[in-house]
């Protein structure tokens, strides 16, 4: 550390010591943190960091009184988060729980390509009951995440993701913009009626698929499976059906999401981000969804240092950014205007529950070292019971 | 003020709770189901032949509204009208479904005019009134004229299940009652029939997973009559007992068997050693079954092919010249496309006894028929009951 930087962290850490108590609780602040991705503690196997990843269907309670059933790696949306160095041999045993097909993609990562999680172009799917062994090398550096690659647009919005962060000691971010703290929030995007009507079509469509491979009974027309372009031209050709002609999906529209969430959760019960005055926190933003989002945060600029997990050269200052699909941005945000300020996507459609505003992807950066006094709130709000901000608003 | 008066009386007339239109409101989900069967028919009746060019009876249009209730229950109101039977005295449309029902995950309650608890399970016919005289209980208050007297009726039924597959039904009907008697006698909401079933059925979705039995029931229904010569009231019930039970022999995804049949045991009334009209034919004592074979071809996860043979026997024990019924049904569905079949039917059925003169000696109808049905859903918000995610994975309301 640098004689200024110490001067100025060892000056605030004392002004703090110095100021009224905090008008955030331990409790508060710890219940928050279980709002950020557990991160999954591999096993050394021989030098290798060996992780355990299953899928099940779980119910998911996006904000109290809303659940849809959902698909869950290791039982929490998003997925675990896996850490690891750059140049770590990664071994990840994945174990499917259901009754459907899923596989693994490594989102942004160099993995041999017979790694790479794709059906029918990389791997068989992993199906109902079975085991998948991925082997890599963790490289590149940086934020990433992983997916399920199967029936993509319905698993990765059922919940079928999470982070893949690749540290490097000599962290190329922490040399420009030194940091303790960092947290990590991955976006999606899910239409309930969707995911609830497609994983019903799915899930009695493999109970009778799998009853047909258990006998040997696989057929490439009935699977919609060929070998070759041709061969599905030949098959149409001879008068077979394709799916996306006779819609043997559940449903004939695509998805119009009216859920989003923040590491699976939406307002009100997203994650807050903690700073303190004089700190520089790191976010790690990941698209998982299928929308765009437009993030902003109020009173502050921040600098985007990493675009899809790469440094960038020259940081550019901002206060909104976009978050495309399957994007993933770090920011650096400097605790420099004491507050709490909300952080949020500013397609404000995405800032609802169901339709309704507020809600959606709509969370706070919250300085947690504020005086209590400073969000006290007037006589008449005390007379209505609200003594002090943030309030809970569901109905503006 | 005198049209803000109006305007207020109006709101109360339109509305339960008057302003209850002034916030955004829950859509429902909004249902349709359609039916339309037309079919050329040629009958052969005790030598005579006669024939319709076109028969579309059983047509039919449903419109079903559904929404979350508070504390996890759910609101339906369902509303459908059919073409009946061309000889029948209903009119050009019948509404034969007018009912609202609450439920939540274990319990169904239901009041309205619907299809009434007279039959435990449905056979694989062209139409559903095919073989009536065999697949359900009948309407002891019917003069016959109308087949839809036997099958709907203002009903009032309660349903708790249990452990997802097995279902007690408390049940009361007011079955149509022909001709009408005076107003002054009964009116449509009173019930004249009460009745009671326990049945143990696979949901669809879990159909894989059964072996064996899809459906095994039993069923009680009793009929509150005007018994001459008795006041006592459990004298002048008309008592019918029924068994059914659906079983698969190959259960293939693609090449399915499945039989199924149904026993119904009318204790009818002693007296009654005659048949002279429907009042006599459904209050003496009689054992029917019938039973079905159907194959269904599935070529691919959609039905292409069923081919059904049915037949039924019913006797009429305390009727003296041997008075029995027998039918025979074969048919056969070919899927043009998507809920759009083509069909052919060829039934037989044979009187003896009484039953001669009621209903002529025999007959043999054939029909070939065009079958379209729709199931749509819009505004899609909840799951079913029955849904495999509720099932296998945890209810949510």
């Amino acid at each position: 550390m640098k004689r200024r930087d110490f001067v100025k962290v060892t000056s605030t850490v004392a002004a703090a010591s110095f100021l009224p108590s905090s008008f955030l609780s331990a409790a508060v602040i710890k219940n928050n943190q279980k709002k950020f991705p557990k991160v999954l503690k591999p096993k050394m196997n021989n030098g290798v960091k060996e992780f355990e990843l299953y899928v099940e269907i779980v119910e998911q309670e996006v904000v109290p009184g809303f659940k849809f059933h959902t698909l869950a790696f290791n039982g929490h949306i998003p997925g675990p988060e896996l850490r690891v160095n750059k140049g770590d041999q990664v071994r990840v045993k994945f174990k499917n729980k259901t009754e459907l097909n899923h596989t693994i993609h490594w989102h942004g990562i160099y993995v041999p390509w017979r790694m790479d999680g794709v059906p029918y172009v990389t791997q068989m799917p992993v199906m109902p009951g079975q085991e998948f062994v991925y082997e890599f090398t963790a490289e590149p550096y940086g934020t990433h995440f992983y997916h399920c690659h199967w029936g993509t647009l319905l698993h990765m919005q059922s919940g079928m993701y999470g982070s893949f962060i690749i540290e490097d000691p000599d962290d190329p971010i922490k040399k420009s913009f030194p940091y303790e703290r960092e947290y990590t929030l991955a976006y999606s995007a899910h239409d309930s009626n969707f995911i609830r009507n497609e994983l019903n079509a799915m899930l009695e469509r493999m109970k009778e698929r799998m009853f047909l491979v258990k006998n040997g009974r696989f057929d490439k027309e009935r699977f919609a499976t060929f070998n070759t372009k041709d061969e599905l031209v030949q098959a149409v050709n001879n008068g077979y059906l394709p799916p996306y002609v006779v819609n043997r999906r559940s449903l004939d529209e695509l998805p119009r999401p009216n859920w989003f969430t923040v590491n699976g959760k939406s307002y009100p019960m997203t994650p807050n981000i903690y700073i303190k005055e004089g700190e520089n926190i790191r976010v790690r933003l990941i698209n998982a969804g299928t929308e765009e989002h437009y993030l902003h945060l109020h009173g502050h600029d921040f600098w985007q240092v990493c675009n899809d997990g790469i440094p960038i050269k020259n940081p550019e200052q901002m206060n909104t950014l976009r978050l495309s699909p399957g994007k993933t941005l770090d920011i650096i945000i400097e605790g420099n205007n004491r507050g709490i300020w909300t952080f949020h996507d500013h397609d404000t459609r995405r800032v609802t529950n169901n339709g309704l505003y507020p809600g959606g992807n709509l969370l706070a950066l919250v300085y947690e070292d504020m005086p209590a006094e400073e969000a006290e709130l007037n006589m008449m709000a005390k007379k209505m019971g609200l003594p002090s901000l943030p309030i809970v608003a569901l109905d503006e | 003020m005198l049209k803000q008066k109006f305007i207020r009386t109006v709101l109360f007339l339109t509305s339960v709770f008057a302003f209850s239109n002034i916030f955004g409101q829950i859509s429902p989900e909004i249902q349709l189901g359609a039916r339309g069967v037309m079919s050329v028919n040629l009958n052969v009746s005790s030598g005579e032949t006669t024939s319709a060019v076109n028969d579309f009876s059983d047509s039919g249009i449903l419109f079903g509204f559904r929404q979350k209730l508070y504390n996890n229950f759910r609101g339906r109101f369902v509303i459908g009208m059919q073409f009946p039977d061309a000889n029948s005295d209903l009119g050009q449309i019948f509404f034969h479904q007018t009912f609202i029902q609450l439920d939540d995950r274990t319990n169904i309650i239901k009041l309205g005019r619907s299809r009434v608890a007279s039959s435990l399970i449905e056979f694989p016919t062209l139409r559903d009134d095919d073989a009536i005289y065999f697949t359900d209980v009948l309407n002891p208050f019917s003069s016959g004229a109308n087949t839809e007297d036997n099958q709907y009726g203002n009903v009032l039924e309660y349903t708790h299940i249990f452990a997802q597959r097995y279902r007690l039904q408390i049940h009361g009907e007011h079955f149509t009652e022909t001709p009408k008697p005076p107003e002054t006698v009964e009116t449509d909401f009173n019930l004249n029939a009460l009745g009671l079933s326990f049945m143990y059925r696979v949901p669809a979705s879990q159909l894989w997973e059964r072996p064996v039995i899809q459906q095994i029931g039993i069923g009680i229904n009793n009929f509150l009559t005007d018994r001459p010569n008795n006041t006592n009231e459990l004298d002048q019930m008309l008592t019918n007992v029924s068994f059914s039970t659906i079983l698969n022999v190959l259960r293939d995804p693609v090449y399915f068997l499945d039989v199924r049949g149904q026993v119904i045991y009318n204790k009818g009334f002693d007296e009654t050693t005659s048949i002279t009209d429907n009042y006599s034919m459904t209050r003496t004592a009689s054992v029917s079954a019938f039973a079905s074979v159907r194959y269904l071809l599935r070529k691919m996860e959609r039905p292409t092919l069923q081919i059904s043979v049915s037949a039924g026997y019913k006797d009429f024990t305390n009727v003296a010249n041997s008075t029995n019924q027998l039918q025979l049904i074969f048919n056969t569905f070919y899927r043009l496309g998507a809920n759009f079949d083509i069909g052919f039917q060829i039934q037989y059925s044979k009187n003896e006894g009484d039953l001669k003169t009621l209903l002529g000696s025999n007959e043999t109808r054939f029909q070939v028929a065009l079958v379209y049905s729709i199931e749509q859903l819009w505004n899609s918000q909840f799951d079913d009951r029955e849904s495999l995610l509720n099932l296998e994975h945890g209810y949510i309301p």
